[in-house]
């Protein structure tokens, strides 16, 4: 069965993963940070007994982490995609849990900063997860008794998440945006404008200027899930018709050097013995930049693909054991080349 | 009252030093006892020596981070470390933090009052949510959440029926006011109206601007 991630979505071109996140704590225990190992162990029961099976019936410990950190497969993200969370840097990963349904796309995770971090992902852009994971927190607000306030709602740990405790994120690859002048700061405005934020998959490093950004509401007081949903709808259609316009002025005005530009990378994605993560990122930005101005046709990729291939390396897993990056960077080339096997 | 220094109840003699209330304990633990005694002691006392005004700066640093014994009695989190981490250890920190806590929310978020839905409600149609079986158990569990969510919005509904009609227009007109130039009475009226509606802010804005006029007086 495919991954969530590895489906269809809508205005993919655009928008890689759109994700809904509800977090949930339950009376009678401290938060996380302040719990004991007998206090986490009576949590993991209490929930155990409320997650319903029959939707998030897979189990995921944390115990099984390092596992196969130095096996050839386990470059390409296992968990850490599947999940939206970066192994390499969990607390208390012995108290981690995760239920979750057959593609991954609802899950239920346990101690991850508050006691319950109910998620929905999707892959393109998908409003409608936040129904599935809000159905799944009902589900368990009728059968725990949640921490709650009338004056502060959902009462977590973390203030920026008390009040719905429910943040929506859209992943977007805006290459276009990100290399025109002045574009990114037009954009940030606008996003301040709805008050949301904007913020780059990765700041610096191989993935600093991956085109690649994070989306996602500020507040969860003062506003309702409602109105979070509706700003984010609002925010993305704007977002989506701005990056496409974009690509068909750098497409159109500079046909010959982006058409160049776009074969290359293709030509490096699909036959490179070494790549690295700077250089797939890039190959993938001209891609997404040129493919619908593609009249020839020669470069045959799905949409599905290029979006695979993205979050495969953004989310690539850095395992503990340190690797040889010309290893890592022939396994990540081998990867990409298989996958791109199946298109020609 | 309570001291913003070491939390406890303030009963005897109000302290308030740039703006901070204190009470006498911590007052006098800080070297500012001077402050306690009468103006008359204070005219006839000579003019303090350098190193009495240098440690007064000392201590005027210490004011500043002077909440780290104000701490959780439930999870043992002191203030200092919610100022450092940006988090709470457990539900009561909500209380023994109150104002910092509002604070802290407003900065990192720009609101804090809630606007959500109440827990096992719901915005999407009840039939497609996922994972409701047809247990008896649940079906009892869910009739009770149900019947709660529906006395709530009851509630809600006839409290807002009670509502003289234009409460919420008077409310947003003093909201809107220079605070300055209101009179005490649309002060007290600010105050019960914000409460009626739910808007602690503000019913606490108007509170503290009357009760420092009655302080200045």
């Amino acid at each position: 069965m495919s991954m969530w991630y590895e489906k269809y979505g809508k205005e993919q071109d655009v928008v890689l993963s759109t994700k809904a996140f509800i977090v949930r704590n339950i009376k009678g225990y401290n938060f996380p940070d302040k719990m004991s190992d007998s206090d986490f162990d009576s949590l993991e029961d209490k929930i155990d007994e409320a997650v319903d099976k029959t939707v998030t019936g897979n189990i995921w410990s944390a115990n099984a982490l390092g596992s196969g950190d130095s096996t050839d497969s386990s470059l390409l993200t296992p968990e850490s995609q599947l999940f939206g969370i970066n192994m390499g840097i969990l607390r208390h990963p012995e108290h981690k849990r995760i239920y979750y349904n057959d593609d991954a796309g609802l899950s239920v995770v346990v101690g991850s900063g508050e006691h319950l971090t109910i998620r929905a992902m999707s892959a393109g852009y998908d409003p409608s997860v936040y129904s599935k994971a809000e159905s799944i927190a009902v589900n368990l607000e009728r059968k725990l008794d949640m921490a709650y306030s009338d004056r502060y709602g959902f009462l977590t740990s973390n203030l920026k998440l008390t009040g719905t405790g429910f943040k929506m994120l859209y992943t977007v690859a805006i290459p276009a945006i990100s290399k025109s002048n002045g574009a990114l700061t037009t954009l940030r405005q606008r996003v301040g404008q709805y008050y949301w934020d904007i913020y780059p998959f990765a700041e610096q490093g191989e993935l600093g200027n991956s085109g690649v950004y994070i989306i996602t509401n500020v507040s969860t007081m003062g506003v309702s899930e409602d109105e979070i949903i509706k700003r984010g709808e609002k925010l993305l259609s704007d977002i989506i018709q701005f990056e496409r316009a974009l690509r068909e002025k750098v497409a159109t005005k500079n046909k010959v050097q982006t058409s160049d530009m776009y074969g290359r990378a293709y030509g490096l994605l699909r036959y490179a013995s070494i790549i690295n993560r700077k250089e797939a990122i890039d190959a993938l930005s001209w891609l997404r930049v040129f493919k619908e101005y593609d009249d020839l046709g020669e470069v045959n990729i799905s949409w599905e693909k290029i979006n695979k291939l993205t979050q495969d390396v953004c989310w690539e897993f850095i395992p503990t054991i340190k690797r040889n990056s010309t290893d890592a960077a022939a396994i990540r080339a081998a990867k990409i080349k298989t996958i791109l096997k199946g298109d020609d | 009252m309570k001291c913003a220094r070491c939390g406890a109840e303030v009963t005897n003699k109000i302290i308030k030093i740039n703006g901070v209330i204190y009470c006498e304990n911590c007052v006098k633990e800080l070297g500012y006892d001077r402050f306690l005694k009468n103006p008359e002691e204070l005219l006839g006392a000579a003019f303090s020596p350098l190193d009495e005004i240098a440690s007064s700066f000392a201590k005027m640093a210490e004011l500043d981070f002077g909440n780290s014994a104000l701490t959780c009695p439930k999870c043992g989190m002191s203030l200092r470390e919610f100022e450092n981490k940006g988090i709470v250890g457990c539900i009561e920190c909500y209380n023994t933090f109150g104002d910092y806590v509002t604070k802290e929310m407003f900065r990192q978020q720009g609101a804090d009052e809630y606007a959500g839905r109440a827990p096992g409600q719901s915005l999407i149609a009840e039939d497609s949510l996922i994972g409701e079986d047809d247990s008896a158990e649940e079906k009892k569990d869910t009739s009770k959440a149900d019947a709660k969510v529906d006395e709530e919005k009851k509630e809600k509904a006839e409290d807002k029926a009670a509502d003289p009609a234009g409460d919420e227009k008077k409310l947003e007109k003093l909201s809107k006011a220079d605070i300055g130039m209101l009179t005490d009475e649309e002060l007290t009226e600010g105050i019960k109206l914000a409460t009626k509606l739910e808007n602690y802010q503000l019913a606490i804005r108007f509170r503290d601007e009357l009760k420092g006029r009655k302080d200045g007086e």
